[in-house]
């Protein structure tokens, strides 16, 4: 074994990105390609009654303009595509934003000028776009994917009744956005029936599904190539529909058609996090036993999808606590259609992990130590013990690290020149997915090895951890392994979504890489012109590209030689079960807060976390660092805004929709992790991990203010305002 | 972006000739919002006139006060020795304003005349009255919390979003113009119109004027002055509320002062009244308070502003009574 797994290897893409080598997929030139560009709806509610396009044909460049009355009948996709309509099938617009039409021209220059040449009449309705403005009283959609919206464990109500300790209060937070630096983009190339797309997506595979179900082709019709991905957090794991209009407006013109989204049309079409509202309610012991969890939210929905994606993980699961009412609500709005963002569990777990440290306050109890008395080793809903669950080691590593035994307990008892110190705690939880995957790894005479799977890299280090699996598991060197991934023509892989792909593809990864190694491991010793010939298999060990001979170290042959003699690569396949689960860790911040003033600084943030056995701990550790960084911007400054009266988004882009900058990140940052293989993995005793370092960190800070100042804040962000 | 014309002027007088003589032209020096605006849809010109190359990028001393040519970045201001070491709240100004890359882009004349952050006057889908005169305020019912609780009117709450600006103002600066009918000397508390009736009237320029250079009068204040700017974020963002404040102090007793405050007015915002709470006496807590509650009588607040009307007063006591030695 080279023992590269667990190592903190650095990127092995990571030069191709700095030097511009990587080629993002709107980067991928396509000989022949047009431009598109969207018109979408100046109105939130309504109908389209007119669309003149006279003046943009006319313009330089322009090859058509395309509206309802071009496109082919499209069906619309169930999940992935959250959408529940397809735009530009008939007249009715349901949000702001909407696509209307679409130009296409020789260049992107001239197909966004004759966009704005597009002039389009609408019949308008007044929207309503808030929850505060909702026509209708919350209500409890159906289930989403087979799962309920409401969760209900002993008698609830009644154990608040006798609780001898209760707390309730109400929460809040606003849209935001995902904001991924690269703009969703698509490409679209037909050859006759047959459709490749270069696509920005968090799963290729996905992808592939959607658009054949939209255009009713056989699904090996659609290829799907993704390479790089600049960022998505939940934007590009569902297919939208500017992919299937702009794949339309392809097939209709008989040329590829290139499609990139403004940064301003990315607040309408491409999902967010929906507007949020939550009332807890917790009944506990004084010794602090929770003896009741009620939990009602509610979230804005759209008109024409009532999925709820910020479900209640954390309430259900975490914590021990016998009576228990979790409700999903949520409100129809004229708004697009939310979806998930890092992590859609997040948006309930600020409303608990508050409501825990209020109660902590209530009870004189520290917020730790009521965490512990609440721990569980025992799945609230199944009864199962739980197989690896180090949660206690994580508080036990990070209350260590952060000095937390220090902690003044009495707010507002710290001051530091003219600021408030203040330091809060939350637990992090999050569950992650496994999808059914396959890989292939081929052995060249050359001695390179070549793995092919098709998952995705979405920035998080996928492209590595990979490579690590197969040096490890075939006995080469990093540099002698090429790694395909992002392409339908590779093996079948599943979403980089819901924290899933590290649990969905080392166990393939792996199984592909060991099964390689096996077979020229064969080879070898099957053939008498080998050093190895004769030699038990399992006597044969494989380090830095050779295959030795453990009892007579002298005798030694390599990959390359072993496969060249054979006259062919030897290729082999790993696939098996993937199984779903939960990672967990704590996170502790300091803040400061002006007194007068009220500004808030993050100054140090310690966390520890437990995910199994940690694949790559430079990689794990940029997952913290950016889930803390975007749990500031959380805590403290974004949020979309919708003007209430027309619907609109006032803030789409990055100048006045705030997200942290490199000043916001705390000057101290430590990520610790338990790094216990988890026995019950498929993933090489790893976990999924990547949205679990955001989700208490709001929570944290929120509670870090009111230990600097006595002042509560259930509304998110919270700015300096809220703390005059 | 709709196509426009493109002409690289030779000197002053020629920027000024090319801009005269195509109607709807518009100057382009570092255009870090111009073409932000252009690319939006927010403003369209036929034609711009490229001013780079022009002879005007220099700061200098003298006995009289600071030259700053219109061209000079504002990276270069900020890190003028004399800036930084006589006039230190322009220093500050600029420092806190965008980002190191725009600072490097970014020229004086255009920073003074960068348009209002408003997402309302951003977004071509919305109501303004700036944008589109008589179109409508979708701010005065809508989200607000960045805008204006003074001098605004029922056409506009919009603020102007120039640190730079403030501070000027706070210095009596005056801006040196070039145009068809010659030159002229605006003090920086005329340059700036109230919106009134017509808020797509912001300047006092006239067609076709350039911003030549703006001269920073020496004044005993100068020395001991500064900057606060609070915002959402720690860097690269506008100001929710700010204050210039110079002080020419003796022992705690206040010669002269000079206060301007940003974000909370439709104009970078001077108060004379606030000012004379303070000149000629001794600096107290209690006259920096009087001082904060005369700035903001007359404060129309909106649903989402209220605040300002209460931060703006502790900007200004925190940076006053720091600056006098009292916090």
């Amino acid at each position: 074994m080279t023992g590269l797994v667990g190592r903190p290897v650095a990127r092995v893409d990571g030069r191709a990105k700095v030097t511009g080598a990587a080629r993002y997929p709107a980067d991928n030139p396509v000989p022949g390609a047009l431009h598109g560009f969207l018109v979408t709806s100046e109105v939130a509610k309504g109908e389209v009654t007119d669309i003149d396009t006279s003046a943009a044909l006319a313009h330089p460049g322009v090859v058509a303009v395309l509206t309802h009355r071009d496109m082919p009948r499209l069906t619309v996709p169930s999940f992935p595509y959250p959408k529940g309509f397809i735009p530009m099938q008939d007249t009715v617009i349901h949000h702001v934003g909407q696509p209307v039409a679409i130009v296409v021209a020789q260049t992107v220059e001239q197909a966004q000028e004759a966009a704005t040449l597009v002039a389009v009449r609408y019949r308008t309705e007044r929207p309503r776009v808030v929850i505060d403005d909702a026509a209708g009283a919350p209500y409890l959609p159906p289930p989403f994917r087979n799962r309920p919206n409401e969760f209900k464990r002993g008698d609830a109500t009644a154990a608040l009744a006798g609780a001898e300790v209760r707390v309730e209060a109400r929460y809040s937070s606003p849209a935001r956005h995902h904001n991924p630096i690269e703009p969703h983009a698509t490409t679209a190339q037909w050859d006759g029936d047959r459709l490749t797309l270069h696509e920005t997506t968090q799963g290729v595979h996905f992808t592939k599904s959607t658009i054949a179900t939209a255009f009713a082709l056989p699904a090996d019709n659609v290829r799907v190539v993704a390479p790089y991905l600049g960022g998505g957090f939940g934007a590009k794991g569902p297919t939208w529909s500017h992919t299937m209009i702009n794949a339309a407006a392809a097939r209709i013109l008989r040329r590829p058609v290139r499609l990139v989204l403004s940064r301003a049309q990315m607040y309408t079409m491409a999902g967010h996090r929906a507007e949020f509202r939550q009332q807890i309610r917790l009944g506990a012991t004084r010794a602090g036993k929770l003896t009741a969890l009620l939990s009602t939210t509610i979230a804005q929905l759209s008109n024409t999808e009532e999925s709820i994606f910020n479900s209640s993980e954390s309430a259900r699961l975490l914590y021990d606590c016998p009576n228990l009412h979790v409700r999903q609500e949520g409100v129809r709005l004229d708004v697009a259609t939310s979806s998930y963002m890092r992590s859609p569990e997040m948006t309930a777990h600020f409303g608990l992990e508050t409501a825990l440290d209020e109660l902590g306050w209530a009870l004189d109890l520290d917020p730790v130590e009521l965490r512990r008395r609440n721990h569980t080793e025992f799945n609230q809903e199944t009864g199962q013990r739980f197989g690896s669950k180090h949660l206690l080691k994580c508080y036990d590593m990070a209350s260590e690290a952060f000095g937390w035994s220090q902690r003044k307990r009495r707010p507002g008892a710290t001051k530091d020149g003219d600021e408030y110190v203040g330091w809060g705690m939350a637990t992090e939880m999050h569950t992650f997915g496994a999808m059914p995957s396959t890989a292939s790894v081929t052995v060249g005479p050359d001695g390179k090895v070549v793995l092919r799977i098709g998952t995705q890299d979405i920035g998080t280090g996928t492209y590595t951890i990979i490579s690590q699996i197969v040096a490890d598991a075939m006995g080469v060197p990093l540099d002698v392994i090429q790694a395909h991934i992002g392409d339908t023509a590779l093996p079948v892989a599943g979403l980089s979504a819901a924290s899933a792909t590290i649990a969905s593809v080392s166990g393939p990864v792996d199984r592909a890489a060991r099964a390689a190694r096996d077979a020229v491991v064969g080879l070898a010793v099957a053939d008498e012109r080998s050093p190895l010939f004769a030699v038990p298999a399992d006597e044969v060990e494989t380090r830095h590209g050779h295959l030795i001979h453990t009892r007579n170290r002298q005798r030694r042959d390599s990959y390359g030689a072993v496969v060249s003699r054979a006259g062919k690569p030897v290729e082999a396949t790993g696939s098996g079960p993937n199984l779903p689960g939960l990672s967990y860790g704590v996170v502790f911040a300091e803040v400061r807060v002006h007194a007068r003033l009220g500004s808030v600084r993050v100054t140090r943030v310690v966390t520890a976390h437990d995910i199994g056995r940690v694949m790559n701990r430079r990689t794990a550790r940029g997952q913290v660092i950016g889930g803390v960084t975007w749990g500031i911007g959380h805590a403290l400054m974004e949020h979309t805004v919708y003007d209430r009266n027309s619907g609109r988004v006032v803030n789409p882009n990055l100048s006045t929709y705030l997200v942290p900058v490199c000043a916001d990140a705390p000057p101290e940052l430590e990520a610790l992790f338990v790094d216990e293989p988890d026995p019950g993995s498929t993933a090489l005793g790893a976990r999924g991990f990547g949205e679990t370092p955001i989700t208490g960190v709001p929570a944290a800070i929120g509670n870090a203010i009111y230990h600097a100042t006595g002042r509560r804040v259930r509304d998110l962000p919270i700015t300096q305002d809220k703390l005059l | 972006m709709r196509s426009f014309g493109y002409a690289s002027a030779r000197d002053s007088a020629d920027a000024v000739r090319l801009a005269d003589r195509t109607p709807g032209a518009a100057f382009i020096a570092g255009g870090t919002d111009l073409l932000n605006l252009m690319k939006d849809g927010v403003q369209h010109h036929r034609h711009l006139v490229d001013v780079n190359k022009l002879d005007l990028a220099r700061v200098t001393e003298s006995a009289s006060g600071l030259r700053i040519g219109g061209l000079a970045r504002m990276r270069q201001v900020a890190e003028h020795h004399a800036v930084r070491a006589r006039f230190p709240v322009l220093a500050e100004a600029l420092l806190a304003s965008a980002s190191p890359q725009v600072r490097n882009m970014a020229t004086i004349g255009g920073n003074l005349l960068q348009r209002t952050r408003c997402g309302y006057f951003r977004d071509i889908g919305s109501a303004c009255n700036k944008r589109v005169p008589g179109s409508g305020c979708s701010a005065l019912q809508g989200w607000n919390r960045g805008h204006a609780v003074l001098g605004g009117s029922e056409s506009c709450i919009a603020t102007h979003p120039s640190d730079l600006a403030v501070a000027l103002t706070a210095l009596d600066a005056s801006v040196h113009v070039l145009g068809p009918g010659g030159t002229r000397r605006i003090p920086v508390g005329e340059f700036y119109r109230l919106p009134g009736d017509t808020p797509q009237i912001e300047t006092s320029l006239r067609p076709a004027e350039l911003i030549t250079a703006v001269e920073v009068p020496r004044h005993p204040t100068a020395t001991r002055s500064r900057y606060l700017k609070l915002r959402d974020r720690a860097t690269f963002e506008f100001a929710v509320v700010s204050v210039a404040a110079a002080l020419d102090l003796r022992g705690h007793f206040v010669r002269d002062i000079r206060l301007a405050f940003g974000g909370i007015g439709t104009k970078p915002w001077r108060s004379a009244e606030a000012e004379a709470e303070l000149r000629g006496k001794n600096l107290t807590v209690e006259r920096v308070e009087q001082a904060g509650r005369v700035l903001v009588r007359g404060a129309v607040p909106r649903q989402d502003n209220e605040f300002k009307v209460e931060l703006v007063q502790r900007a200004l006591a925190e940076l006053v009574l720091g600056l006098g030695g009292l916090r």
